[in-house]
C-alpha cells in the first residue's frame, strides 16, 4: 500500500525534455518497474482473478480450473455475509477513533514544541504507542480489558461496575480506545514536524503585533498545522480501517458481533472457512472502499507537484 | 480466457517457486535421498525437539541411507499456507504431520496420498495402531490419508484435596452428576469448573461431546443438526455454569485455555475439564502440584442418567497428529520407510517419554494402560471419537463457537436466552449446512 501513492499517481511526462533524454533514461525506470510489478501488479491481478473464481479447499489444487462464477462471489459477500455490517463497523471506529487522535496529537505536539528540562525524554515517552508492535498493544490492552483486569479494578475503586469491554456493545468503544491510543503519536509526530517548520518571523511578526498565545494559536499556529494535520488524519483512517492484528488480538475469532471488523472477517473467510474466492472478493471490496480516502489523500498532499509546496 | 490463465499461472508459480525453491537447497527433488517433514513447532520442549530431529536423521540415515531435513510450523495458519504453496509449486515437504481435526480439510483438498493396501503392510499394517486412533483418518477404512503418530485425548483434572474435603470420592461421570459437584465445591473464593469461555476452539469440544453422547453427532448424511434439542440442551448445560449455575469464575468470559489452567493451578477451581495431557508441564510447577489427579470427562449427556440409545460414550474428540505424505513427493516410498520407523513401539516410546505425548502404536498403549498416572488419559484415549470426516467441518466448527462467543454478553448478564440462543443456533446451522453443501 506505502508504494501505491507514487506509482499510481505519477502524472503523464510534463517536462518533455526527460522523455526525450533518450532511450537510456526509460531503460533506467526498468528495475523499479519489475518490482512494481512483481509486488503490486501480479498480486493484484491474481486477486482479483481469485474474486472471480469458486476457489475453496476442494478446488485449490488445480485453481486456475476452479469454477468461473463472474459476480458471485461478490454478490454473496456484499448480501450474505456480514460485510455491510464489517464495512460500517471498521469505517466508523476508524473516523471516531481518528477524530480522537487528532486533539490528542496536536495537544501532545505543543507541549514539545519549546524546549524546556527533559524534553526529549517526554518526547521519547510520547512515542512509545507507536514504537509498540500492534499484537504487544493488543495484549497489553486485552489483559487490563479482562473482566477482572485493571481497568474494572480502576472502575470500581471509583464505584463504577465495567462490565463486559472484549465483547458486547462496549466492545466497540474499547475498539475506539485501543486505536485511538496506539494512533495519536502518529498525529503528533507529524503536527511537531510542522511546528518546527513555522518559521520563527512568523512568531516574531504576533508577537509584535501584540497577539496573545490564544490569538496566536488561533490565527497563526493552527492554520499552518492544517495541512500536516490533515496528512495525519487521513494516513490514520487508512491504518485503522486495514488494521488486521489490533483487533484479532483483542477480541480474537470469532469476532465478537460488535467489532467484527473488515480485515478480520475477510481473514476468517480465508483461513478459516478456506473461501478463498470469497475472501478475495472481499479484500477487492476493501481496496475500493480504502481508495476513496486514499484518492483524498493524494489530492491533499498532491505528490506530484513537489515544488509547489517548497 | 486460457490463454491468460496460462500467463496467471506462470506469473504466479514464478513467485511462489522462487522462494520456495530459495529456501530449500536440499529438494527432495533434486538429489532423491532427502525427506523433508513439515512439523508443529513443540513450545514446551523447543530443545528436546531439536535433539530429536538430530536423532531421527541419524536413525534414518543408518536405516535407508537417506537424510530427513525437518521444518517447524508455529500456528495451523502457517501450516495451511504451506500446505497452499506447496500444492501449487508442486514441491515442499514430502510428509505433513497435521492435527487431527484438520484432516478432513486436509482430505478435500486431494493433494495428499490415499493410502493402499500394500502402502499400510509397509508402516506395520493398519493392526500395529491403536483402532480409536485409526477413526478420523479418512472417510472409511478403505480411503484413508492420515497415519496415526501421536494422541493427545482430553481429559479433566481434579483437585484431590478440595474434592476430599468435600467428602466426594471420584469425579461424577455424568454432566448433571458433575455439575451437582461443582456447586457443592463452589464457595469461599473458588469455584467447581475452570472453564475457558473466550477460548477459540474449546467451546465447540463441550457442545460436540454432550451432543454425540445425547446421539447427535452434529454433521450426518451431509447434513448439519445444530438446531438439534440435544445440542440446545448442551448449550444451555455449557453456558448454565456461569451464567446461572455461578459455578464458573464470571471472569472466564474473557478466558483462553491457559487462563483457566492458570486459574486451576492456583487452586481456585476444582475441576479442569477439557485439557490433554500437557497441562501436565504447567501444573506440576503450579500450586497444586501433587494434589490434583486427571479422570476422563462425563460421558452421559446433560438430563441423562445412563447413556441413551443412540449416544455414543465419547470422552475426548479424537485428538493429536496424524502424518500424511504428500502427493506431489517424488519420494513416496522413502516417506513411508519413514514413517514406519517413527511409529514402531520403541520410536514412539522415545517420543513419549521426550514431549509426554501418548502413542498410537497399540502394543506400547497397551503397555501403559498400566501405569495408574496414565490410566484416565490412556482409557480417553482408547475411548476418543472422531469429528465428522467431512470438508466442511472447519466452518461448522466455527459455528459452534461462534454461538459461545455472541453469547457471552448475555452470560455475563447472568442468563442464557433461550430466544437468542435459538437465533444463534438458527444462524449457525444454515452456515454449517451451506458450507456442507459446498462439498465437491
Amino acid at each position: 500500500m506505502r508504494a501505491g501513492p507514487g506509482w499510481l499517481a505519477r502524472p503523464p511526462p510534463r517536462r518533455r525534455r526527460g522523455a526525450t533524454a533518450g532511450g537510456a533514461a526509460v531503460w533506467l525506470l526498468a528495475p523499479g518497474g519489475l518490482l512494481t510489478l512483481t509486488v503490486i501488479v501480479v498480486p493484484f491481478v491474481v486477486a482479483l482473478v481469485m474474486s472471480l473464481l469458486d476457489l475453496d479447499q476442494y478446488t485449490f489444487r488445480q485453481w486456475l480450473s476452479a469454477p468461473f462464477v463472474g459476480a458471485g462471489n461478490y454478490v454473496e459477500a456484499v448480501g450474505r455475509t456480514s460485510l455491510p455490517h464489517a464495512i460500517w463497523v471498521s469505517g466508523s471506529a476508524a473516523v471516531i477513533a481518528t477524530l480522537l487522535a487528532l486533539p490528542l496529537g496536536v495537544a501532545a505536539a505543543l507541549t514539545t514544541h519549546l524546549p524546556f528540562r527533559g524534553r526529549s525524554l517526554v518526547r521519547s515517552l510520547y512515542l512509545i504507542p507507536y514504537v509498540l508492535p500492534a499484537f504487544v498493544v493488543g495484549t497489553i490492552w486485552r489483559i487490563i480489558l479482562q473482566p477482572d483486569g485493571v481497568a474494572n479494578q480502576g472502575l470500581a475503586t471509583l464505584g463504577i461496575a465495567g462490565g463486559l469491554w472484549l465483547n458486547g456493545p462496549k466492545s466497540y468503544l474499547a475498539l475506539i480506545v485501543v486505536q485511538a491510543w496506539s494512533g495519536w503519536p502518529l498525529v503528533y509526530l507529524l503536527a511537531l514536524a510542522g511546528l518546527q517548520g513555522i518559521d520563527d518571523s512568523l512568531h516574531e511578526a504576533a508577537a509584535l503585533d501584540g497577539a496573545q498565545w490564544r490569538a496566536k494559536l488561533r490565527h497563526v499556529i493552527l492554520p499552518l498545522l492544517r495541512p500536516p494535520v490533515a496528512l495525519a488524519a487521513i494516513i490514520s483512517l487508512l491504518h485503522m480501517v486495514n488494521s488486521f492484528t489490533l483487533p484479532f488480538v483483542l477480541f480474537g475469532v470469532p469476532s465478537p458481533h460488535d467489532v467484527e471488523v473488515l480485515p478480520v472477517l475477510t481473514y476468517v473467510e480465508s483461513f478459516q472457512n478456506l473461501r478463498f474466492g470469497l475472501s478475495a472478493a472481499m479484500a477487492v471490496i476493501s481496496l475500493v472502499l480504502i481508495l476513496v480516502p486514499l484518492l483524498v489523500y493524494l489530492r491533499t498532499v498532491r505528490l506530484d507537484e513537489p515544488e509547489a509546496t517548497a | 480466457m486460457n490463454a491468460s490463465r496460462g500467463l496467471l499461472a506462470a506469473a504466479l508459480a514464478a513467485t511462489v517457486a522462487i522462494p520456495v525453491t530459495a529456501c530449500d537447497p536440499g529438494s527432495s527433488a533434486e538429489d532423491g535421498r532427502t525427506l523433508n517433514v513439515l512439523i508443529g513447532a513443540n513450545s514446551i520442549y523447543p530443545t528436546e525437539q531439536k535433539q530429536w530431529f538430530a536423532d531421527v536423521s541419524a536413525k534414518f540415515q543408518q536405516q535407508a541411507g537417506a537424510k530427513v531435513t525437518f521444518e517447524t510450523f508455529a500456528s495451523p495458519t502457517d501450516e495451511l499456507t504451506k500446505i497452499q504453496t506447496s500444492m501449487l509449486s508442486g514441491q515442499g515437504p514430502d510428509i505433513y504431520a497435521l492435527g487431527t481435526t484438520f484432516t478432513p480439510t486436509a482430505y478435500s483438498t486431494g493433494a495428499f496420498v490415499d493410502l493402499t493396501a500394500d502402502q499400510w503392510t509397509k508402516i506395520g499394517g493398519r493392526d500395529r495402531f491403536l483402532p480409536a486412533t485409526l477413526g478420523i483418518s479418512g472417510p472409511d477404512a478403505t480411503h484413508e490419508v492420515g497415519i496415526p503418530f501421536t494422541s493427545r485425548p482430553f481429559v479433566m483434572a481434579y483437585n484431590k484435596e478440595l474434592l476430599a474435603a468435600a467428602g466426594i470420592d471420584k469425579p461424577a461421570s455424568t454432566w448433571d452428576g458433575l455439575r451437582q459437584q461443582a456447586r457443592q465445591l463452589t464457595g469461599a473464593g473458588r469455584y467447581g469448573l475452570a472453564v475457558a469461555y473466550g477460548d477459540g476452539f474449546d467451546p465447540w469440544k463441550f457442545i460436540w461431546a454432550m451432543s454425540i453422547q445425547a446421539g447427535n453427532p452434529l454433521v450426518s448424511d451431509g447434513k448439519a443438526r445444530l438446531t438439534d434439542p440435544v445440542t440446545v440442551k448442551a448449550y444451555q448445560t455449557y453456558l448454565g455454569w456461569l451464567a446461572t449455575d455461578k459455578v464458573v469464575d464470571p471472569a472466564a468470559t474473557g478466558w483462553k485455555n491457559a487462563q483457566a489452567i492458570a486459574a486451576f493451578g492456583a487452586g481456585k477451581a476444582a475441576f479442569l475439564p477439557m485439557v490433554s495431557a500437557t497441562s501436565k508441564v504447567t501444573l506440576d510447577k503450579s500450586a497444586v502440584a501433587g494434589k490434583y489427579g486427571y479422570a476422563v470427562m462425563p460421558t452421559v449427556p446433560p438430563g441423562a442418567t445412563s447413556l441413551p440409545s443412540g449416544g455414543v460414550g465419547a470422552t475426548s474428540i479424537l485428538s493429536g497428529d496424524n502424518l500424511v505424505i504428500a502427493k506431489y513427493s517424488k519420494n513416496q516410498d522413502l516417506a513411508l520407510r519413514l514413517v514406519n520407523m517413527l511409529t514402531t513401539a520403541e520410536s514412539q516410546e522415545a517420543y513419549y517419554r521426550t514431549f509426554g505425548e501418548l502413542p498410537t502404536n497399540a502394543e506400547l498403549a497397551n503397555r501403559l494402560v498400566a501405569d495408574p498416572a496414565l490410566a484416565a488419559i490412556v482409557d480417553s484415549a482408547s475411548k476418543a471419537h472422531g469429528t465428522p470426516f467431512h470438508g466442511g467441518w472447519s466452518k461448522v466448527q466455527l459455528a459452534l463457537v461462534n454461538v459461545v462467543v455472541q453469547s457471552v454478553p448475555n452470560l455475563a448478564a447472568g442468563k442464557v436466552d433461550d430466544t437468542s440462543l435459538n437465533a444463534l443456533l438458527a444462524q449457525g446451522q444454515s452456515e454449517a449446512q451451506a458450507a456442507l453443501d459446498k462439498a465437491k
